[in-house]
């Protein structure tokens, strides 16, 4: 993983995997871990999997009165009661909302959020690069993920399997909108000049309607950046964009006061949203998953009723709610230092690239927060 | 025997946590008093932020101590169909999990307070395993009322009497009324407080007077019995407690924390006690 700042540009950091450590991360397609959770799903007999089907209400169940007319009668007052779409109603036991930021299980069980919109939105796109340039056997070496950090916002460059890279781009929601607005051509030109070219040069390219194309040409021949494209030390040049992969999405910062309340608990971005400079966003949601279901088996092997707060959910919240709090404060606090366009705090955080890439313990355990949780 | 020493009512118990044992007033062991006040907490026994919280969480634990006295017996385990006998159940914390478990086949619930045994009852509709007829079961009673079994298949593999004992007046007649139904090779298995200057302060004065974790009137010190007092009392049973089927583990209640086990715990304050009656040869 190469890390760069774009105003002070000798600040460089390498991540690269030492021989005696283990991997920091693996990268990988959002549809690979879809496919592989849906094949374990098919080996597990005891579930009941309804497909595109929505979630159409949450209630809780009828009231019942106590003294019970029927002593023996069942009173599921207290489950959330889950009509889909397709009519059917589940009575839940424990509701897990694993439903997004915007998670209709958490307006159901009235958990407030606290946070704020950053004013960025993320351009995602998948890449396509010049044949035989990408990660393949013959070219194993090629698998660097880059991040050099804009003043609007860090670009990330990620290699896939064979000729393909993922985009994730945050800028403002004006770049953004132009990014989308560009032809295939001259958004991949941006991209390329993204990683080639001086903050200067890059903006004034976003004022241009079309012609991204030429403009990168002409100030590429004056400038010569050719030999950093020989060291690795920027990613490959990009072909060409896969059609209606261009995406954006405004980014937040939102962490629910609560992960849980009797029968309900929530996990990943409904619980929490983060910036996604540091890839964390879909770590954080494995590290609640793992969290909840460890609990939820000590509860059942204490015969806990696994709904309730104090049997089983308490465990959970209390194991992630902070760890999760801090990850949110630092990634945010990333966003604000590398924001800053000028001032001492650009020189600062350049030293600060350098003196983590000079100090090897360091930057060994910085690679395990990055790779971890 | 007497276990109990004499010692004039203490202040109002401290960090103890409330009982759930309270006897009729036709009962030997009885205490009227006991009863009207577990009478009035009836209705928070299952709010998660109620005076019950610390039973709620010391729940995981007792169920610890059940498996450990199991795996420590010489004999294969016992069977995969256990039934239960919950002395002094409250609203059910207890039963209600161990009717939950895989090996369980039966639990009954007993307790003198009319008003908790309804709360336990209405609570046990929430979960339809519990509708399968036998699994749980509530009775109003105090075990001195139970008929006493006569065969094996109306013991029961485990008798329970968690936070029960430093509520009763007289415990050795108490707990003789609840050998009989323990299965020959099955556990009686307790917790409760020893009577020491650590469990005075934490029980009643720091829990009950200082911050109020549990009402003023929960514990009653005198009535704390210390560990070498129950095991005096069953050494000199006939039948019980032979091939190490007698063991104790000390428990603490750590602020922020929860509960944990602490060795030598016994002789400071919250204990667990598990005795054996010896499988028929
Ligand atoms: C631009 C951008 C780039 C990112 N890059 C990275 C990255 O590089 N690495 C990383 O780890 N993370 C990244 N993330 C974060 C990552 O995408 C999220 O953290 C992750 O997708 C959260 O997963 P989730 O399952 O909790 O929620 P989501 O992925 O939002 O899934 C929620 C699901 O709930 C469903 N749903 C919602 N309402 C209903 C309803 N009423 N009925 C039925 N279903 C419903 C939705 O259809 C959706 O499938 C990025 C995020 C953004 C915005």
């Amino acid at each position: 993983m190469r890390v760069w700042d774009g105003l002070s540009s000798n600040s460089r950091i390498f991540f690269d995997a030492l021989t005696s450590e283990p991997p920091i991360a693996y990268m990988t397609e959002n549809q690979n871990l879809s496919r592989a959770l849906v094949t374990r799903l098919d080996d597990l007999s005891a579930i009941t999997l309804f497909d595109k089907t929505s979630v159409a209400d949450i209630r809780l169940g009828h009231p019942v009165p106590f003294p019970a007319k029927s002593p023996t009668s069942l009173d599921l007052s207290s489950y959330p009661h889950v009509t889909l779409s397709s009519n059917h109603t589940i009575a839940a036991r424990l509701l897990v909302g694993a439903d997004g930021l915007n998670s209709p299980v958490r307006s159901f069980a009235g958990i407030p959020t606290r946070g704020w919109d950053y004013d960025r939105h993320g351009v995602v796109a998948t890449l396509k690069l010049s044949r035989g340039t990408g990660h393949s056997s013959e070219n194993p070496q090629r698998v660097t993920a880059y991040q050099r950090f804009l003043p609007s916002g860090p670009i990330a460059f990620l290699a896939l399997p064979g000729d393909y890279a993922t985009l994730v781009w945050t800028t403002t929601p004006p770049q953004a909108m132009r990014l989308k607005a560009l032809s295939a051509e001259d958004f991949v030109a941006m991209v390329n000049a993204a990683f080639r070219l001086d903050v200067v040069d890059l903006d004034y390219m976003f004022t241009l309607d079309s012609g991204q194309v030429g403009e990168l040409e002409w100030r590429e021949s004056v400038q010569s950046s050719k030999k950093a494209d020989v060291d690795g030390e920027i990613p490959q040049r990009v072909a060409s964009v896969q059609e209606g992969s261009v995406a954006s999405f405004p980014l937040r910062l939102r962490h629910a006061s609560t992960y849980t309340t009797n029968r309900v608990a929530l996990i990943g971005d409904a619980a929490h949203t983060i910036h996604p400079l540091a890839g964390q966003g879909l770590n954080m949601g494995l590290a609640d998953s793992r969290s909840l279901a460890s609990a939820v088996e000590d509860a059942v092997r204490h015969g806990a009723d696994i709904g309730n707060e104090i049997g089983c959910l308490d465990r959970y919240n209390g194991e992630m709610w902070m760890r999760n709090n801090r990850m949110l404060g630092a990634v945010d606090k990333l966003h604000w230092l590398y924001s800053a366009k000028s001032g001492p705090v650009v020189g600062l955080r350049g030293l600060g690239l350098r003196t983590v890439d000079a100090l090897s313990p360091l930057k060994g355990w910085f690679m395990r927060q990055a790779g971890a949780s | 025997m007497a276990i109990r020493p004499t010692m004039a009512r203490s202040l109002s118990s401290l960090l103890g946590i409330p009982g759930q044992y309270r006897l009729s007033s036709q009962s030997s062991s009885v205490n009227a008093a006991e009863v009207s006040h577990f009478n009035n907490l009836a209705s928070t026994w299952w709010d998660p932020h109620g005076s019950s919280r610390l039973l709620h969480q010391m729940n995981p634990l007792r169920h610890d101590f059940v498996a450990s006295c199991i795996e420590s017996q010489p004999d294969p385990t016992s069977s995969n169909h256990r039934r239960y006998l919950d002395v002094g159940c409250g609203g059910g914390i207890f039963a209600e999990s161990a009717a939950r478990l895989p090996w369980t086949e039966r639990v009954v619930g007993i307790d003198p307070s009319s008003q908790v045994i309804s709360v336990a009852k209405a609570h046990a509709r929430q979960d339809p395993l519990f509708l399968e007829p036998g699994r749980l079961e509530y009775q109003n009673k105090a075990v001195e009322d139970l008929p006493v079994p006569r065969i094996p298949e109306e013991q029961f593999d485990i008798v329970s009497l968690f936070e029960v004992i430093e509520h009763i007046n007289r415990p050795a007649p108490f707990l003789s009324s609840c050998l009989p139904f323990v299965k020959p090779g099955g556990w009686l298995i307790l917790s409760t407080i020893a009577r020491t200057w650590t469990s005075w302060l934490t029980t009643k004065f720091v829990a009950e007077e200082v911050v109020r974790l549990v009402p003023r009137g929960t514990h009653d010190w005198s009535k704390y019995v210390n560990e070498q007092e129950l095991r005096k009392f069953f050494r000199a049973q006939d039948g019980w407690g032979r091939d190490g089927g007698l063991k104790s583990q000390g428990c603490m209640y750590v602020p922020a924390v929860g509960w944990r086990t602490v060795p030598g715990g016994e002789k400071l304050g919250n204990y667990f006690f598990g005795v054996r009656k010896d499988p028929k040869r």
